[in-house]
């Protein structure tokens, strides 16, 4: 049943982000269930939840099978360490502030593995404009993501 | 190193491995069965939003729009009337050097169901696919103008690359000049217009055509105007030309699939 759940919150996201545009901007939803597998349930399974959802945004993209599933993965990994309680101590505004964080990784890696093994795929000012957009869009997440060691 | 350590290193080798062998042998084809789940939901939630939302905005825009319909009903026989006699005169003119209308084949209407899930592509989910007559590489048009090629189709499902996608590009001309150069997306609003040089005369206004010599594009479609020429040196070896499409790509709802 929980694994259930999971499925269909990301099939949600890969709905969501194909429909909402904020300034012409889509956001980048699909790493929201990935940091919320790392903060809950550690970086083993946070990087599994990012290979697989990144593999299946990578598949949807019908261009290189890789840069999503790689960001994705260490998102899902980096999350753990970041927010549940090894490295600081959880609280809303951390939360807000590991989301945004995260949400910019994720895109800096997958501009940086498309430029590098397949073509420059935007505007170095388009991927800071679409990278800083979807931060904020996501950041308000962090605040109900909540880590197993929150108070 | 634990093994719980080892395992981040591990995966992002896999993962260089694997992008190093695609951009050496060619991308992995992707299983359509995936794109067709997600494009399946795309298309119910969107004929459902679309039956809920539409009675209301029906009743909203009903009186505006008949003001608005009569009115333009006017503008249009006064119109009509004017360019009547220009139609004949074309079509006499057309007959007397023997030109024939250029053949674009609709193929297909189609509605945008989605976004392309990739951060960076400009691309649309549209709802036909295969089994409706579309292929790759066809074009795709707006009443406005140019708005794309088809890049990818399954059987019910097809994906358009955008005209402000970075990757996209068609052989276009100036529709009074015929003077010819090269379309490309940007990412943003605006597209270049490329490898025009210096001695060549762009205006500002200009309005820009796909000329058909790509061998992809229908020709003659109009994609949009001339916003910006700087020649004094910022393109290179050629003119830096700006051009704003007629079909903000940010609003396409419906389309038209031609080849």
């Amino acid at each position: 049943m929980r694994y259930l759940l999971w499925i269909a919150a990301t099939f949600c996201c890969f709905l969501l982000q194909g429909k909402l545009s904020v300034l012409g901007v889509a956001p980048n939803f699909t790493i929201l269930p990935v940091y919320y597998a790392g903060l809950r349930h550690g970086e083993t399974r946070g990087l599994l939840a990012g290979i697989l959802i990144g593999f299946f945004e990578d598949s949807l993209s019908y261009s290189l099978i890789g840069p999503h599933l790689m960001s994705h993965a260490i998102i899902g990994y980096t999350s753990a360490f970041l927010v549940s309680g090894a490295l600081f101590r959880w609280t809303a505004l951390l939360g807000v502030i590991a989301v945004a964080t995260l949400t910019v990784a994720d895109n800096i890696i997958v501009f940086a593995a498309k430029s590098i093994f397949d073509k420059v795929p935007a505007l170095f000012s388009t991927v800071v404009y679409t990278s800083v957009m979807q931060a904020l869009i996501n950041a308000p997440a962090g605040i109900f993501l909540v880590s197993k060691n929150a108070d | 190193m634990s093994r719980k350590k080892a395992l981040l290193p591990i995966v992002v080798i896999i993962s260089f491995i694997l992008m190093t062998y695609q951009s050496k042998k060619g991308h992995f084809g992707s299983p359509a069965q995936i794109s067709s789940l997600l494009d399946s939901a795309h298309k119910t939630i969107a004929s459902l939003t679309g039956s809920l939302s539409q009675p209301f905005k029906r009743l909203a825009l009903r009186e505006e729009e008949n003001t608005r319909l009569r009115q333009r009903v006017d503008e249009l026989l006064l119109e009509r009337d004017r360019y009547l006699d220009a139609v004949l005169e074309n079509k006499r003119l057309k007959e007397l050097l023997k030109l024939q209308e250029s053949s674009k084949t609709t193929v297909a209407a189609a509605r945008v169901v989605a976004r392309g899930t990739g951060h960076w592509e400009h691309t649309l989910v549209l709802d036909k696919g295969l089994k409706d007559g579309v292929a790759k590489d066809m074009t795709v048009i707006t009443p406005m103008g140019l708005a794309g090629k088809i890049i990818s189709v399954t059987d019910s499902f097809s994906r358009m690359l955008l005209l402000s996608d970075i990757n996209f590009s068609a052989a276009v001309r100036v529709r009074e000049t015929r003077k010819e150069g090269v379309l490309a997306g940007t990412g943003t609003r605006t597209c270049m217009l490329k490898y025009v040089p210096y001695e060549e005369e762009i205006k500002t206004g200009d309005v820009i055509a796909t000329s058909g010599l790509d061998s992809l594009f229908v020709p003659g479609v109009p994609v949009g105007y001339v916003s910006k020429v700087d020649n004094k040196g910022l393109g290179g070896n050629f003119q830096y030309i700006e051009l704003t499409p007629f079909q903000d790509s940010s609003r396409i709802e419906e389309v038209l699939v031609i080849r």
